[in-house]
């Protein structure tokens, strides 16, 4: 059995002749992962694939090590879904319906209820839980998909775009309980083309564009870039002789040092460098770079 | 202004380990919220007078004839029922039939498709087929309930007036009863699938009543024009009237006389309505499940 989330090999899909996926090889890790592109990137078509709902032109997948095409009883039974647009009946309370989603997940009536009413409770709609969900707001809304989603204790759930149409408090909650999800041992997978959303919640990413896989790492492996910027208080230019004596490149700007590349580690090179010319510090650290950095940089520029 | 969105309270989050019911569990599930939904159970106040109405109506002659049937025989112990048998009730409850599944049939499959609710299902242990099974499952359960229990009020009231007395009675009238659940399957089947599939293909719930009724009451007036007309073939264009094939069923099951219904008057015999029903039915599951294959 595999040991990976998520796995596809070779997947691809077509609607018709328009190509949404296109041969994508795949291997993620349990964790929170976020899978990220712009609109018609391919998301949701794998998120589809994924839940079975869609079989693959070529190529296959497996979600926790079973292929939805083999059996797809067994891959429905282990994940939660929240989908993009609504999935809330306007003539049910909050309480019934979420009790309905874990009935239909095989969680007995009692212990339904009782589920519900825990779950309806974490995601901060205690008091509304007995309200129909016709008559409730986007970020109520928002909360019970969560819930129903998650009230069977899934293994895995696929979130697709968790925080639109959110006010910023209501998607900062959101987000922190999405966060949060990976502490009560759930798997999750979000969807979203808001990229700092995925780099506050995640720690896996999966950049799609165009059907294709633009990078597959962990975050933190992504954001990295390996450059060290310091900050002296006078003497910058003494400094950078110093480095590039040891072999190092770097830029200037003003004050600002930034070591692009070192022979060694870079925080070493910058504290000999210090240490040799004397030099005051006023700040240093790696710069990090964000996924819409990435994204733009690595996306091709026809818009896609 | 009031924030609505409430506030998150960590009260931590419990695995569940206890037991799990599997595929049998959500169809289970399913079949409880049809029934449910069609009576407007813990849904709003106007979502239940519907129904409740047609509860009233297929249940209350029912009680009215077996009522009145025990006052007549305590002045006039011989006399025959004036209200008729289960033949003429059937035409009663055909038609409090018509009326349950015009609204239960688009209220169980339209909803789930407009607001989004099938997403919900293609994450749980569950097929289209599992689905499909659900919500018609369900419709058939509560129009046979609402077929077979005044009926079966008759049956046991009559009974109990009978002078053999009440068991002998029961068993001596048993065939009624068969007879009885013989028609309700072509009545559930003749009425549902047209209703299943109409609302399968329709975006609103109000639209897809009034076209099912529309083409249930309106259909019998086509084949009427089609018996009327002479041209080769012109015969089989009586079939279309949906409202008569059950009819047609009871009459013959009943031994009672087929009337002016226009496919019998045309030289088509009982069996062809059976057929036409037969191939209405699987045709409405063959078009269900392409669809629904599509969501789920």
């Amino acid at each position: 059995m595999s040991a990976a989330a998520i796995s596809a090999n070779n997947l691809g899909h077509a609607y018709g002749d328009v190509i949404a996926l296109h041969h994508l090889d795949l291997e993620v890790p349990p964790g929170r992962i976020g899978l990220v592109g712009a609109n018609g990137a391919g998301k949701t078509t794998l998120i589809k694939i994924l839940l079975g709902i869609l079989e693959p032109t070529v190529g296959a997948v497996n979600v926790l090590g079973t292929d939805p095409a083999d059996d797809l009883i067994t891959v429905r039974s282990r994940i939660g879904y929240m989908p993009e647009g609504e999935c809330l009946p306007k003539d049910q309370t909050a309480a019934d319906f979420v009790a309905y989603a874990a009935e239909l997940a095989g969680v007995p009536p009692n212990e339904s209820r009782q589920r519900a009413s825990d779950i309806l409770t974490m995601v901060g709609l205690h008091e509304e839980r007995f309200r129909y969900l016709g008559d409730f707001s986007t970020g109520m809304k928002q909360r019970a998909m969560l819930a129903q989603a998650i009230v069977h204790d899934p293994e895995m759930v696929f979130l697709d775009e968790p925080t639109a149409g959110l006010d910023p408090s209501g998607r900062e909650e959101m987000l922190d309980l999405i966060g949060r999800l990976g502490g009560f041992g759930i798997n999750v997978l979000v969807s979203s083309h808001v990229l700092p959303d995925i780099e506050q919640t995640c720690d896996w990413v999966v950049m799609l564009d165009g059907g294709q896989v633009l990078r597959n790492g962990p975050l933190s492996g992504l954001t990295e870039t390996g450059v060290v910027e310091l900050e002296v208080v006078d003497g910058a230019e003494l400094v950078a002789a110093e480095l590039r004596r040891m072999g190092a490149e770097v830029d200037e700007a003003g004050q600002t040092l930034t070591i692009t590349s070192s022979p060694d580690d870079p925080f070493l090179a910058a504290r000999d460098a210090l240490a040799a010319t004397g030099t005051a510090l006023r700040k240093l650290g790696a710069r990090s770079t964000t996924l819409e950095d990435i994204f733009l940089g690595e996306a091709p520029s026809d818009g896609r | 202004m009031v924030d609505k969105a409430g506030v998150v309270y960590d009260l931590g989050y419990k695995p569940y380990e206890g037991q799990r019911l599997g595929r049998s569990g959500a169809i289970k599930a399913m079949l409880k919220d049809g029934l449910r939904r069609t009576f407007g159970i813990r849904r709003k106040a106007r979502r239940k007078i519907y129904p409740w109405g047609l509860v009233v109506l297929a249940f209350l002659p029912a009680i009215v004839f077996v009522g009145l049937a025990f006052a007549l025989s305590s002045f006039a112990p011989d006399a025959e029922s004036p209200f008729g048998g289960h033949a003429q009730y059937i035409s009663l409850v055909g038609t409090v039939i018509i009326l349950f599944v015009a609204s239960a049939a688009p209220n169980l499959l339209i909803p789930d498709r407009e607001e989004g609710v099938l997403s919900v299902y293609s994450s749980r242990p569950m097929t289209a087929w599992d689905y499909i099974w659900g919500r018609v499952g369900a419709l058939a359960l509560v129009a046979s309930a609402f077929f077979l229990l005044p009926n079966l009020l008759m049956y046991v009231g009559f009974a109990a007036l009978d002078e053999a007395g009440l068991a002998a009675a029961l068993i001596d009238n048993l065939d009624d009863l068969l007879k009885v659940l013989g028609t309700m399957v072509a009545y559930v089947i003749g009425y549902g699938a047209p209703a299943l599939l109409i609302s399968t293909y329709a975006k609103r719930v109000g639209p897809a009543a009034g076209i099912y009724l529309a083409v249930v009451f309106i259909s019998p007036g086509f084949a009427e024009m089609f018996r009327t007309l002479d041209f080769p073939g012109s015969r089989f264009g009586t079939l279309i009237a949906v409202l008569q094939h059950p009819e047609v069923i009871r009459n013959w099951v009943f031994d009672e006389s087929q009337g002016s219904v226009p496919m019998s008057a045309v030289g088509f015999e009982p069996w062809v309505s059976i057929l036409f029903i037969a191939l209405v039915g699987a045709g409405t599951m063959y078009l269900m499940a392409r669809r629904y294959r599509l969501e789920l």
